[in-house]
């Protein structure tokens, strides 16, 4: 293998820069962050699954008027079964079932935006697990019932 | 150029009528329609004259199938579409992958999925579906597949050689290039012959754009290719912006810009690391890691996802970008900088890495011509073209950067584009930055329900792999009619048999590698 | 006490205990180096490497042992028994004959044979039968492919490797180690022979298998090569061979030209420890570091590079010698 010297030499030291530079790095601080010990800090605009806010008049109650039209624009189906009843003395419906399939969600905001009350937005979770499929199938008005009782 | 090339084509086919179409609005120069006969001809007119063919795609108008084929040019912009009408119950036509080799897959795919028979191709196989399918899956009624469809289909079997064995690449394979099996027939430690096998990952995603509406299918397009969704996003929001005649304010297409560099950086950083994985140095992996969590930390506040971005919209963007975003960004340049330092002195100089590179897998300018090949590969090889100085889109064509080109063609050279591209893509965010304009980052008036114009348009973007192209035919309603994806690493992929012949296993990986293949582009 | 080591002779019973040592330590060797390197690895790598299982992850290894002892013994079908059986108990066989003449310190040998390294190197060549065992046994055609390059490439790096020896060899006129260590009282044989050291240093580290020389385990093109189709048990031989190869060609390497068990101030076996550990370490870190070398490369770096150099190399140190 007929190698000039130079050759040599500058091919023996790129080596040499190499392990240099892995070397440097074994006495370098870690950059990962020790997950369930340490925790994340989420961005508020973080995508995790749905969730129906307060409606703007009367913080009780949830802000869909069960309209459908997330239900129908919604690329995968994973929003079904909206229902809405007008109670006495109020201007609008009130949605009392939204059916939300998260295993089929792509969490891509087309229901966030098309939604004419703004009463959808984006939660925090993002380290929903469970067992089986029906973990994940929410009841968003449910939720907010339960979110209303622990803030 | 336009107006040479209709002047030689009108002369070189007599009783043809070549339309010069509105470029803005589909994305072609030159339209024209030719018989069966006729196509051969038409061919090799614009072999002789250095274009590559850039998609064969078919349609099913139902009373008949027209098949579209896009002729493009390296040096100078001029796209021709060239259209040849069949018969729906008897589809035939002739192969023109004798002229140009990258129809070989493009032909297979159409035939699997259309049911159109190519006269004098070589392998009228399965590509992407399997053994059985009842009906063509792409037509608009449900076609049948005879039985002697099928047995033509499903007859492939690779052949045993007396000294040869069979080895399967894949599919499950520690390289990450997604689900790829490649059999490769071996001599000893030498590769004879390399067949892919595709298929693993389809999905049907121009069958889904078809029954969905534009909206609906953005989600869709960064699943395609999870590395680089960015680019693929912004193809898809800018070819509908273009059907449709859209505007977008400036803050959006800066924006759009540094979002889709960051991207392009980040898919090269993934590269990088998996291709030196593959080669045996398992540490810059990590290194790549570390920077690609950064990108990603900076991206997941400002559009919410980690690795499938949604957020372009159609007139704008999805919601506005902070100061915070414009600070991490330019921290993140800074450092980034010192990194390239990093990986300079860790592989670029490094002996073993330029030995098990430097002179493997030379693709020559005219097959890259000929198979079509676009993006790093295409640089590397030695053709200096970037869709982004070609037909910019978004704010590309104000700003300043360079396109690195090889030399040699060898994987070596491919590596020092991808990272003379990452230092070109710094470059670019640090100008877009710079130059971030205030104001609305959504147009007024965008329909809710958006329904284009008649017609079709042939759209391309710079992804970090090579040449998107999108086409979409409209038909006045809120769904597109049909919607073909070119991806770049189909057209990639094709050329890694003829680069594997003869060569060791062991380099046969770093060809693969050195590639840039993301299968589920390829598999849609 | 006195009674038995009359009745037995005390020959004997000094090499029992030092063969039960020899069995201690290269248990115990095995885990240590197992920890050190997944957290040698992490730290190049900016993480951290095994962290929950004990304190700083000690008690890792113990917890991967219990794993691979939990597993089923599976023997596929179609394998040749008895070769696929036998593979992975041969391959210890050289490995416990190497740790009997190597000089821990002044005092703690268990044999000093005087044509010691020679043993060493004939007992390192049945490792070859070994792997050839495995890779054929297997009835696997990766592991065969493996397997042949592996034997390729022991076959080749063996020459260098006793080239790159016989100049100390020749300056001490002996073979026994314990000699060759002795004789470094005065300055070290790095000083002497800089050269022979990074050829046995190359070839020590393709010896065993190790990135940039790992082309026959290759992950990332052939699974795992010759011990592609051994689990549980029989693989947590292979690889316990391999750490303990890695432990026996830095401890050859200390002994022949870094001084052995010499040193100021602390024990001979502290000095013997810490300075083939950080021969270890560097081996280590050359894994994480470089890409591998191709197939062709490598033979070629040992007849057309290494050879030749280390003749040249002898012929010098034999003309310095005479004069």
């Amino acid at each position: 293998m007929t190698v000039s010297p130079s050759a040599f030499i500058q091919g023996a030291g790129s080596l040499l820069a190499g392990l240099g530079v892995t070397i440097k790095a074994m006495f370098q601080p870690v950059v990962t962050s020790q997950y369930p010990h340490q925790l994340l800090s989420i961005s508020p605009r973080f995508r995790g699954h749905i969730k129906l806010l307060a409606s703007t008049d009367d913080p009780g109650k949830n802000g869909c008027i069960a309209c459908g039209i997330c239900a129908k624009n919604c690329p995968s189906g994973s929003i079904n079964n909206i229902e809405g009843e007008k109670r006495e003395g109020e201007k609008r419906k009130t949605a009392t079932s939204y059916a939300l399939d998260y295993t089929t969600c792509s969490q891509c905001g087309i229901c966030v935006e098309s939604c004419p009350s703004d009463c959808l937005a984006f939660s925090a979770d993002f380290n929903a697990a469970g067992f089986k499929r029906e973990d994940f199938h929410y009841d968003l008005v449910k939720e907010f019932e339960k979110r209303k009782k622990t803030s | 150029m336009v107006e040479r090339i209709k002047t030689e084509l009108g002369a070189a086919l007599e009783g043809i009528s070549i339309a010069e179409v509105n470029y803005r609005e589909r994305g072609y120069h030159l339209s024209l329609e030719v018989a069966a006969g006729a196509l051969l001809k038409v061919a090799r007119f614009f072999d002789e004259r250095g274009f590559y063919l850039s998609a064969i795609i078919c349609v099913d108008y139902k009373e008949y199938l027209e098949l579209v084929y896009i002729f493009s040019n390296h040096t100078s912009l001029c796209k021709v579409k060239v259209s040849l009408k069949i018969d729906p119950a008897k589809p035939v036509a002739p192969t023109i992958s004798t002229i140009f080799d990258c129809a070989y897959w493009h032909e297979r795919e159409i035939r699997e999925f259309y049911g159109v028979l190519f006269d004098g191709h070589p392998n009228m196989t399965y590509l992407f579906l399997h053994d059985g399918i009842d009906s063509y899956p792409m037509r608009r009624e449900k076609v049948p597949v005879s039985d002697e469809d099928k047995r033509a289909l499903g007859s492939s079997r690779p052949g045993e050689g007396e000294d040869t064995f069979f080895v399967n690449l894949g599919p499950q394979h520690p390289s990450t290039h997604g689900v790829l099996r490649v059999v490769l027939k071996m001599d000893g430690e030498y590769v004879e012959e390399a067949e892919p096998v595709l298929g693993y990952l389809h999905r049907m995603h121009e069958k889904m754009a078809e029954n969905r509406s534009y909206q609906q299918f953005l989600p869709n397009t960064a699943r395609m290719d999870y590395l680089g969704p960015m680019a693929f996003n912004l193809g898809y929001v800018t070819a509908v912006e273009r059907l449709c005649g859209i505007g977008v304010p400036d803050r959006a297409n800066y924006v759009r810009v540094i979002l889709t560099e960051l991207n392009r950086l980040s898919s090269h950083l993934m590269w990088l690391g998996a291709y030196l994985a593959d080669l045996g140095a398992l540490t810059p992996f990590l290194f790549v890691f570390d920077d690609r969590e950064q990108i990603n930390d900076i991206l997941e506040p400002v559009t919410g996802s980690r690795l499938t971005y949604c957020y372009f919209r159609f007139g704008g963007l999805y919601n506005d970008v902070d100061e915070t975003f414009i600070t991490g960004t330019k921290a993140f340049i800074a450092r980034m900088r010192s990194r390239f330092v990093l990986y300079d002195k860790l592989v670029s100089g490094n002996v073993i890495f330029t030995n098990r590179t430097r002179g493997i897998g030379v693709i020559s300018k005219e097959r890259a011509r000929k198979q079509a090949v676009s993006g790093p590969v295409l640089r590397g090889a030695g053709i200096a073209m970037d869709i982004r100085k070609m037909e910019p889109c978004a704010a590309y064509g104000e700003l300043d950067f360079e396109i690195p080109v090889g030399t040699r063609g060898d994987a070596l050279d491919m590596y020092h584009v991808r990272v003379r591209e990452m230092e070109n893509a710094v470059k670019i965010i640090e100008q877009a930055l710079a130059r971030l304009p205030e104001g609305p980052f959504m147009t007024e008036k965008v329909p809710k329900k958006l329904k284009p114009p008649k017609g079709d348009l042939y759209h391309t973007v710079e992804t970090p792999r090579g040449e998107l192209g999108i086409y979409i035919v409209s038909d006045e309603s809120d769904k597109p009619y049909r919607m073909k994806w070119r991806v770049p690493s189909f057209s990639n992929l094709m050329i890694f048999p003829e680069l594997a012949k003869g060569n060791m296993l062991a380099d046969a990986v770093a060809i693969l590698g050195s590639l840039d293949l993301v299968i589920p582009e390829i598999d849609r | 006490m006195e009674q038995i080591g009359n009745m037995i002779g005390w020959e004997t019973v000094k090499m029992v205990i030092g063969l039960i040592g020899v069995l201690a330590f290269v248990v115990f060797n095995a885990l240590i180096l197992t920890w050190a390197e997944r957290k040698v690895a992490g730290h190049m790598q900016r993480r951290i490497g095994p962290k929950e299982v004990g304190p700083y992850g000690l008690i890792q290894p113990i917890a991967d042992a219990l794993k691979l002892l939990g597993k089923e013994i599976l023997t596929p079908r179609d394998v040749d028994k008895p070769l696929y059986c036998l593979a992975p108990m041969i391959i210890f066989v050289p490995v416990l004959v190497s740790f009997v003449v190597i000089p821990f310190s002044s005092s703690l040998l268990v044999m000093d044979i005087n044509v010691g390294i020679l043993v060493i190197l004939a007992f390192s060549s049945l490792s070859v039968f070994s792997i050839l065992m495995a890779g054929w046994g297997s009835n696997n055609k990766y592991a065969l492919i493996g397997a042949i390059r592996s034997i390729a490439q022991n076959i080749a790096y063996e020459i260098p490797l006793l080239l790159s020896l016989l100049p100390i060899i020749m300056m001490t006129n002996s073979f026994s180690l314990k000699t060759i260590a002795e004789a470094q009282s005065g300055l070290w044989f790095i000083f002497y022979q800089p050269v022979a050291f990074l050829i046995y240093f190359i070839a020590g580290v393709a010896e065993t298998n190790r990135t940039p020389f790992d082309l026959p385990e290759a992950e990332s093109e052939l699974v795992a090569g010759y011990h592609t189709e051994y689990s549980g048990m029989r693989f947590a031989l292979f690889f316990l061979a391999e750490y303990t190869n890695i432990f026996i060609v830095s401890a050859i390497a200390v002994t022949f030209f870094l001084g052995g068990y010499q040193g100021p101030f602390l024990p001979g076996i502290v000095w013997f420890l810490l300075k083939s550990y950080f021969l270890v370490f560097v081996i280590m870190w050359l894994r994480w570091t470089f890409p591998r070398v191709r197939f062709d490369q490598l033979l070629n770096i040992s007849w057309k590079a290494l050879i030749p150099l280390s003749f040249i190399n002898l012929l010098v140190t034999g003309g310095l010698l005479k004069l």
